[in-house]
């Protein structure tokens, strides 16, 4: 096994009125997409901080690239992009970048060739408008969340920790984002990322660990995940109205434990015992006019549903992400 | 590398204040001001000496003993051409004539032909009263020199009716006696005028300290709070610990106040090299033996040694050191500006006693409560530079003060370097008391 890019053992941190992370391990090797998922509340944020070393954890002990998390030099190795995201408003974009390129370490020549290649590479460069010279809060939303995302990479770090990345991004910038993850990856660099939209977790991440309550409910790599979660979900595709017979045998718990139904398809998780035949043959007796009857991995989405509806989304952990 | 960052923080918090437009015009409209309070009552003074009441003036002449002439004799420079500027007419009327002179006097007065007159009858010759009645009553300066004139006149017809010789008579009374004071220190000592130049001098330090410490103060919340709010402050203390953050934006801001300060000393220098001369000019006509040289506007320097000025340096330092880390703390506390007026209150009690010192401190500088005042942490840096500008210290009290600084400096950077550690991150509701304790004792 490769190097650990990250190396959490039995963290736990207190707040006042509660705790917001039990007993949390998990290990990131290097060179992998790794998603952080859960419910808000389920101690994300809390988890990410302490890997940077933002807020110590009362218990246990967290490595990064293969230091103490404490330790100043791999700072500088670490880009950050928090979820609540923000710049200082009335400084020039080309000031605050070479600002925050300082704070990782970098010399202000070195930064300013970076600042260039990114500003063009994000169209925020053009032969007619240089946003390099332009105070942060004449930019728009979009173009200051590009910024933000530059200041995260400007350094080239090996760890790029992404809290809720995509909470705000328009559909251009998250295409952005995605992109410059799969790169990254390319280029050997630790990606990790928190987020609650499934989607984007699954199509990007190699492994994800799944916390809800502050507590680890599974985690390992996105296939081992799913063969761990069985063969036993299909998808359905009924064509146009499907007679009300045909929900009567859905709802038979013989044969089916959920069913999120998404409208002209379905998923659909098999009870224990109840065989994909069976439920085929029901349905073709039912007269369901099916359009595809396929046996699938469920999605993280199916999974996260499943492990975390069990703790329970509502079970309502206040206080930080 | 830490040191690096540190840098990279003061010179953002350093640019980013010295090229705001608040700075600049700041920095410029200051010295112009600070002229403007100390040149235009000297200006005043000044024009009053030139036109003043008592070169324009009625005098009614009831004493039957020439009084008048003397009056005018004593009142017209000498060294000036006789008729240069005013004039002074003598009205010579017996006793029961008053009331009739005066009323024409009166229409003179109002139909702007004279300032003012005056009135000497057998009561001013018996050396009891004289009356003026005029524009300039209230100038007190003016009344204070008529009546010098009056009283020597008086004196000098008293004499020579008293049967001495008018040659002795004029040599006695022509005598001009003032008190000279001087300080009186170890280091030597300075005359009445240095003294007086160094009050306005202690009083000034003493103020302007006062003023940068809230002053700067509030610049320092005004930033944590702004790094609160717009949420940079979690990409920032992820690259660098809180206290180099907090440390590079008091050193940041405290060289933005220096800088400000020493562009208002040196242009208010500058400035006052042009305004001097000009003042002098003007005087010109005015300054004569007739004048009493306590009415001009002196232009001493306090006798302040340079090692005063590097104590004064020491404890503007450690005292914006002090208050700036608690602005700072209170700012990482808090939401919004409206919130930290409120939570700067305890603060702002420490600031606004120790000003109130600096009357008391300043009219009895060697007081028990002056002394205290001036050794306690919180307003040592406003008192001492203080009263050091009036009275020698004794070292021991020096000693207690700058020690007392240091160690208040220590704790409250610690104090406030842990809860802007936690306070920074944490948004919503205001810590209690309790919590901030809490804060102060983890991490």
């Amino acid at each position: 096994m490769s190097e650990l890019a990250i190396d959490v053992q039995h963290v736990v941190k207190r707040y006042a009125e509660h705790l917001a992370v039990k007993d949390l391990t998990l290990a990131v090797p290097q060179g992998t997409v790794y998603g952080l998922l859960g419910p808000n509340g389920a101690g994300k944020t809390t988890t990410i901080r302490m890997i940077l070393n933002i807020i110590a954890p009362d218990q246990g002990t967290i490595r990064v690239l293969g230091a103490a998390s404490s330790d100043p030099r791999i700072t500088d190795r670490i880009g950050y992009l928090p979820e609540e995201r923000g710049l200082y408003k009335k400084m020039k974009v080309r000031s605050v970048l070479q600002f925050l390129g300082e704070l990782r370490g970098m010399r202000r020549r070195d930064a300013d060739q970076r600042i260039d290649y990114w500003l063009d590479r994000l169209s925020l460069r053009t032969p007619e408008k240089d946003w390099g010279a332009a105070k942060v809060d004449e930019l728009s939303r979009g173009m200051q969340q590009k910024v933000q995302f530059i200041g995260t990479l400007l350094h080239d770090p090996d760890l790029v920790i992404l809290d809720e990345p995509f909470s705000g991004l328009d559909p251009i910038n998250a295409q952005a984002l995605k992109d410059t993850v799969v790169e990254l990856r390319k280029r050997g660099k630790t990606v990790i990322f928190s987020t609650h939209l499934m989607d984007n977790a699954e199509r990007l991440c190699d492994a994800v660990c799944i916390i809800a309550g502050g507590e680890k409910v599974l985690d390992g790599t996105v296939a081992g995940v799913k063969t761990a979660h069985g063969a036993r979900h299909i998808a359905l595709g009924l064509n146009g109205d499907s007679p009300s017979s045909v929900a009567s045998v859905l709802s038979d718990k013989t044969l089916v434990t959920r069913v999120d139904d998404q409208n002209q398809f379905f998923e659909l998780e098999l009870a224990p015992g109840a065989s994909p035949q069976r439920l085929l043959e029901r349905l073709v007796t039912a007269g369901a006019p099916i359009t595809r009857f396929e046996l699938v991995q469920p999605s993280l989405h199916q999974i996260f549903l499943q492990t975390v509806g069990a703790q329970g989304v509502e079970a309502g952990m206040s206080g930080q992400g | 590398m830490v040191k690096a960052k540190l840098w990279a923080v003061i010179r953002r918090e350093y640019l980013e204040r010295v090229q705001t437009r608040a700075f600049i015009i700041g920095s410029l409209l200051g010295p112009v001001l600070i002229a403007g309070i100390l040149f235009v009552p000297a200006w005043l003074t000044m024009r009053n000496l030139r036109a003043d009441a008592t070169s324009s003036l009625i005098v009614i002449d009831a004493t039957g003993a020439g009084l008048g002439e003397r009056l005018r004799t004593a009142l017209t420079p000498t060294t000036a051409a006789p008729n240069a500027t005013g004039r002074i007419d003598i009205r010579v009327t017996p006793p029961d004539g008053i009331a009739a002179a005066e009323s024409l006097a009166t229409k003179a007065v109002i139909s702007k032909e004279v300032d003012g007159y005056v009135v000497l009858d057998a009561s001013t010759l018996r050396g009891e009263r004289a009356r003026y009645a005029g524009r300039k009553a209230t100038a007190v300066g003016d009344m204070r020199r008529l009546e010098t004139a009056l009283r020597t006149s008086t004196l000098a017809e008293r004499l020579e009716s008293a049967n001495l010789s008018p040659t002795l008579v004029d040599s006695l009374t022509r005598s001009r006696l003032e008190l000279e004071s001087e300080r009186l220190t170890e280091q030597g000592r300075g005359s009445d005028a240095s003294r007086r130049a160094n009050t306005m001098f202690a009083v000034a330090v003493a103020f302007l300290l006062y003023m940068s410490m809230i002053l700067y103060g509030q610049t320092v919340l005004r930033g944590v709070l702004e790094e609160k709010s717009t949420r940079v402050a979690e990409v920032v203390v992820s690259s660098v610990s809180p206290e180099t953050l907090l440390a590079g934006k008091v050193i940041g801001v405290g060289a933005v106040g220096l800088t400000q300060q020493i562009i208002w000393v040196a242009g208010t220098l500058y400035l006052g090299s042009f305004l001097a001369p000009l003042l002098t000019r003007m005087a010109g006509p005015a300054v004569d033996s007739a004048t009493p040289a306590t009415a001009m506007p002196t232009m001493s320097m306090p006798d302040i040694h340079i090692g005063s000025l590097v104590l004064i340096l020491v404890f503007f330092i450690l005292g914006y050191g002090v208050y700036s880390s608690l602005y700072a703390a209170v700012g990482s506390t808090v939401n919004s500006e409206q919130e930290a007026q409120q939570a700067l209150a305890p603060i702002l009690v420490l600031i606004v006693a120790s000003a109130l010192f600096i009357q008391p401190a300043m009219m009895n500088p060697t007081s028990t409560l002056a002394r205290v005042a001036s050794m306690f942490p919180f307003s040592a840096p406003i008192i001492m530079p203080l009263r050091m500008s009036l009275v020698p210290i004794p070292p021991w009290e020096m000693a207690v003060a700058i020690v007392g600084l240091v160690i208040a400096f220590v704790v409250v950077i610690l104090l406030a370097a842990r809860i802007y550690r936690v306070g920074l991150l944490m948004y919503g509701k205001r810590p209690t008391l309790s919590e901030l304790v809490r804060w102060a004792k983890q991490a």
